[in-house]
């Protein structure tokens, strides 16, 4: 052992106290609360995104003659295919929502505040770039939705004001839905946007390596609790690791329960009676509703600016206003227009 | 004449050979940049359509077998249908008006009423009349009728020209199946 252990250290020279070092960061006494673990969660589902999203691609074929009946094939005769596919569908779903939740905790907290900015604005990209792999992700089932989804995203995308027209068709693959474009979104879907996400998460990480986890204090804490840490090993592992197996039955339950449903083959030549994206998307489809095109994207487009800036806008706020607290109000104010347009779309039919 | 000698590194010899190794870095810097922007260039090149989509003018109706008032519902080749109504009792182009079944807001199927008088788009409640004028919807707000079809009157037969190529869908579990 020791040998194998001599001949290792010879051509790695790494310690294992260097080792401790690098995974062994104090962590401070409030994430033993649930909700400061939120940012892992996201992380343990994106990996089992990629594991069932490998599985999938084996069988998936990203062309319009084929998907549908690729997809059909997993749901109905590969084995466990359903389960896989239904884990998938799943997982997207509680990652977009671990996100949304992480990132409103980071919210309402001010953990973005200085030196944090940037990291919120990592963070940011995060959420975008989970949004494009769950509009891609369904466009690819190629049932009746999907293909009326991404006819409807591809347009709204042409509204843009001067590179609308060349975005739209640098996503289609053409001027309309055409052979070439499953093939692209699969190619985003695939490995575009999960090597962007990969990168993005290490950075995020890295991040709060360099500058700590914002330390919070709550008041009721005694002195001594609130200024502690603990270990991440084994402490903070051990509740990531609850967490994960949590997650694992929570997914079991839902894709056994509630699997993925597959409605008809996508037909270009006949819109649904009723057409709806993704819960996720709920949103910004009544907001589409309620404003004409280019209003509605520029609208949406300065929406998603102001978020990314807001450390920054907080900031200015907090220095020549004396609404200290108004984040918290702005951002009340947000999650219940966006609660409230989401519960709108999916109550009516139009 | 040793001290002297010792002196020199002053000299110019070594400034020009400064001046050569910036020239030489500043050349590499810039031929990778241009391999590489070169490249860039013929990637975007490379994913951006490589042309519109085909086009062809193609035979849809006799002129007496559109009535003035009247619409033809009328099945392209690539299976989309288009509504070709005759507006008067002209003989010419202007007559006629070939419309499309995709709405101009974000690109899903009309389709037609009857009991409306209508066209009414599923997405967002888009409507338009008989003329493919908006009467409701994001394509009044944005005042977009449907999209009309390039038509021509040759001799007694009226021609449009319509895409000839569509998405190629294996026929498999459909909406009514």
């Amino acid at each position: 052992m020791s040998r194998i252990a001599a001949w290792l250290q010879e051509r790695l020279p790494v310690s294992g106290a260097d080792l401790r070092e690098l995974t062994n960061e104090p962590v401070p006494n409030h994430l033993k609360r649930w909700w400061f673990a939120l940012g892992g969660t996201p992380a343990y589902l994106f990996v089992v995104q990629i594991v069932t999203g490998i599985l999938l691609a084996v069988y998936y074929q990203p062309s319009s003659t084929s998907a549908y009946q690729s997809v059909r094939y997993i749901s109905e005769e590969a084995a466990y295919g359903w389960f896989i596919r239904s884990v998938h569908k799943w997982g997207a779903t509680l990652m977009i929502a671990a996100v949304i939740l992480h990132q409103m905790r980071v919210f309402f907290t001010g953990a973005y505040r200085k030196p944090r900015e940037i990291n919120w604005m990592v963070g940011m990209c995060i959420l975008l770039c989970t949004l494009v792999l769950g509009f891609t992700g369904y466009s690819l089932v190629f049932e009746q939705l999907s293909y009326w989804g991404a006819t409807v995203g591809a347009n709204i995308a042409a509204s843009v004001p001067l590179v609308g027209g060349p975005m739209k068709e640098m996503l289609l693959g053409g001027e309309t839905y055409n052979e070439h474009t499953l093939p692209r979104f699969f190619v985003l879907h695939a490995a575009v946007l999960p090597v962007l996400l990969v990168l993005l998460i290490a950075i995020h990480i890295a991040i709060i390596r360099i500058q700590g986890v914002t330390e919070f204090h709550f008041e009721g804490d005694d002195e001594k609790t609130a200024r502690g840490h603990f270990n991440f090993v084994p402490d903070h592992l051990m509740t990531e690791l609850t967490l994960g197996l949590v997650l694992m039955v929570l997914l079991s339950v839902l894709a056994t329960a509630l699997p993925a449903h597959l409605g008809p083959q996508a037909d270009p030549l006949s819109t649904p009676e009723v057409i709806k994206p993704e819960w996720f998307f709920y949103v910004a489809f009544r907001w589409l509703k309620l404003f004409s095109g280019t209003v509605a994207v520029l609208s949406t487009g300065f929406i998603v600016f102001v978020m990314f800036a807001w450390p920054f806008i907080d900031d200015w706020i907090r220095r020549h206003t004396r609404f200290n607290e108004a984040s918290v109000w702005i951002g009340m104010f947000g999650v219940l227009a966006i609660v409230a347009l989401t519960i709108w779309e999916a109550a009516v039919e139009h | 004449m040793e001290e002297g000698l010792v002196e020199r590194p002053a000299a110019p010899v070594p400034e020009r050979r400064d001046l050569l190794t910036r020239i030489l870095n500043l050349g590499l810097v810039g031929a990778l940049a241009a391999a590489y922007g070169t490249f860039a260039a013929y990637a975007a090149r490379f994913l951006y359509p490589a042309g519109p989509a085909r086009r062809a003018w193609t035979y849809v109706a006799r002129l007496d077998q559109i009535p003035a008032g009247k619409s033809l519902r009328w099945t392209a080749p690539t299976g989309q249908t288009i509504n070709v109504t005759r507006l008067g009792a002209g003989i010419g182009a202007a007559d006629f008006v070939a419309l499309s079944s995709v709405c101009p807001h974000l690109g899903c199927q009309v389709h037609w009423e009857a009991h409306q008088d209508r066209y009414f788009c599923p997405c967002h409640n888009g409507t338009f009349d008989p003329e493919g004028k908006p009467t409701g919807g994001p394509p009044k707000e944005g005042n977009t009728p449907l999209p009309r079809y390039p038509l021509e009157v040759r001799g007694q037969l009226v021609f449009i020209n319509v895409p000839t190529e569509a998405l190629v869908v294996r026929p498999g579990r459909t909406q009514g199946a």
